[in-house]
């Protein structure tokens, strides 16, 4: 099941084998293999547990966070290996993690939210231009971005977090969950901008969703991961015909009865 | 008691109370970025004021060099205690940190009292101490002195705070994995409001070290100080300046009053009851924030 297209210059991101350990102890990721070619958008699918943000943080540097570390694999972006240098190293490199539940300054205004994420490296001048870039993308943000961002709407926090994140310059933009807890019609306009960022900058994309339906739709391809392994990954027209995948994911993200997880983790490792 | 005494009693404890809130700025630069009271506060304000009697007496600077130097010396002793004591206590129960602070504290506390001793030493800043009237209230010149320095010193942090490194700072305060998530040198960050809390302890300890002469005492200025960051919020510079205001003037009004009742001594008592009850009642203080929670 190996996508067909043909990476030309070799991927952005690739995870070899990766392994993950919270606490010495707890394996969270059992050796995940995953590629991101440049300028894809990619899509990382599975339910709740699964270890999509744990991959994620892995490839940040987050993970030290949380007492975490990468104990077996390697993480290359664009063709070197990252190892464990530190999360804001990461991010001059080009990585950029959008981390689960939003998490804008609350205290900042929009504005001051995404002055802090500008590399200091940039002039005035060009803080002000890619400010203003990111107020042509989420004009909603623009007519707010003098009051508190703790006291914006949930959309509104998800614009300006993923706004925040671009203000860093990044290359390999990843997203945890953006979808989680918006109006559907909130979704499509911001994974519309996703796209839409993505075909005029080139910027490579690593979309981590319970939303099956909404990312695959945007994405070319993506993985399923179940219980810290990849058990599935193809092109995103032939997941969403997969008739597992239909079955259990296609939802929405609604929470799903016990009874169906437990069925479909049974199945899974029938599967794999 | 007549209008006059009582104003002159509010004006002088105001400006003994901008003091504190001089000394609770620094509580409050490093309760941003970290979230722990340092409890070394007061023993890093004693310690500037006996670096600068050292350079001055001891090597014969003049006493403006001596300052500016203990200011340059202050600012990296700061940074090297956050490098080499608290990083490696990042993501440690607050707790631990908390009591790593008081370390600090009985260990500077102790080296100064072996290198310098017991004895108190003057600062001798030069600052006369004749008489100023303001009308028909009489000013103490140092404290009115020390007031500026520290309204300077209000203005001065409060614009850096709106600069790209200060708002760096109060994004650290708000969300430290967030700020991780960005490219925020969090350590960095941390380092910085612990030179800049040591720079903030020199002005306090040459300004305190003169009103009331430099020794181990110089040190328990953290208990007024504390009691002003509560009261102010513990991460407001706005809430400590009110706050320490606050402070002053009801102490200094309301021991007037009291110690006649009770014979001395009600200063520690008001201080104390203004603590408690801030914690009681106002544990936010008057200016700290609360977690924005939207309906
Ligand atoms: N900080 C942590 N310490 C210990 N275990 C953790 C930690 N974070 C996650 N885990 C565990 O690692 C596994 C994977 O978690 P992870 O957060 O990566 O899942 P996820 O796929 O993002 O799930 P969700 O959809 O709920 O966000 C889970 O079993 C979780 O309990
Ligand atoms: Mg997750």
């Amino acid at each position: 099941m190996k996508p067909e297209d043909v990476h030309k210059s070799g991927p952005i991101l690739s995870m070899n084998s990766v392994e993950v350990l919270y606490n010495s102890v707890m394996l969270a990721i059992k050796g995940v293999s995953i590629e991101v070619p440049h300028g894809g958008m990619v899509a990382l699918l599975g339910s709740n547990g699964a270890g999509k943000s744990t991959t994620l943080k892995a490839i940040s540097g987050l993970l030290t966070a949380e007492r975490g570390k990468v104990s077996r694999g390697e993480i290359r972006f664009d063709g070197n290996v990252i190892g464990d240098s530190l999360p804001q190293e990461r991010v001059e490199l080009g990585i950029c993690h959008v981390i689960e539940g939003r998490r804008v300054f609350e205290h900042l205004t929009p504005d001051e939210n995404l002055e802090a994420a500008a590399p200091m490296s940039l002039s005035r001048g060009r803080v002000a231009s890619e400010k203003a870039r990111i107020y042509d993308y989420f004009p909603r943000l623009g007519e707010r971005k003098t009051s508190l961002a703790g006291y914006l709407s949930g959309g509104e926090q998800q614009m300006l977090a993923i706004g925040r994140a671009l203000m860093t310059q990044p290359r390999l933009l990843m997203l945890d969950e953006p979808s989680l807890g918006l109006a559907p019609f909130l979704v499509a306009e911001i994974f519309e901008i996703i796209k839409r960022i993505n075909r005029d900058h080139g910027l490579s994309v690593l979309l981590v969703e319970q939303n099956a339906l909404a990312a695959l739709d945007i994405v070319s391809h993506g993985y399923l991961i179940e219980n810290g392994r990849v058990v599935m990954h193809d092109t995103a027209e032939r997941l969403k015909a997969n008739s597992d995948i239909q079955e259990f994911y296609l939802g929405g993200g609604q929470a799903r009865s016990f009874h169906d997880i437990k069925h479909y983790r049974r199945r899974k490792r029938w599967l794999s | 008691m007549d209008i006059a005494y009582l104003s002159e009693l509010a004006v002088n404890g105001a400006l003994t109370g901008l003091l504190y809130s001089l000394f609770a700025l620094g509580l409050v630069l490093i309760y941003k970025s970290s979230s722990v009271p340092n409890l070394a506060q007061g023993a890093l304000t004693m310690l500037a004021a006996y670096v600068v009697l050292a350079l001055s007496r001891q090597l014969g600077f003049p006493l403006w060099l001596a300052i500016a130097a203990t200011t340059i010396i202050m600012f990296f002793a700061g940074l090297g205690v956050e490098k080499v004591a608290l990083r490696r206590m990042a993501g440690r129960p607050i707790v631990m940190i908390l009591m790593m602070t008081l370390g600090l504290d009985i260990f500077i506390r102790g080296s100064t009292l072996a290198v310098w001793g017991g004895t108190s030493r003057s600062m001798e800043l030069g600052i006369s101490y004749d008489p100023l009237f303001l009308g028909p209230i009489l000013l103490s010149r140092i404290n009115l002195a020390g007031a500026g320095v520290a309204i300077a010193l209000f203005v001065a942090f409060l614009l850096f705070f709106r600069t790209r490194h200060g708002i760096r700072l109060r994004a650290i305060s708000d969300d430290y994995i967030a700020s991780w998530s960005i490219g925020i040198s969090v350590e960095h960050g941390v380092a910085l409001s612990w030179g800049m809390a040591s720079v903030v302890a020199v002005a306090s300890g040459v300004i305190w070290g003169e009103i009331q002469g430099v020794d181990q005492s110089l040190s328990q200025l953290l208990l007024k100080g504390l009691t002003v960051a509560v009261l102010g919020g513990l991460d407001s510079i706005a809430g400590a300046i009110l706050a320490g205001i606050f402070l002053g003037v009801v102490e200094n009004v309301g021991s007037s009053y009291l110690d006649s009742i009770v014979g001395g001594g009600s200063r520690d008592l008001i201080v104390a009851a203004v603590l408690i009850f801030t914690v009681m009642l106002r544990p936010h203080g008057l200016f700290g924030r609360h977690d924005i929670e939207r309906v």
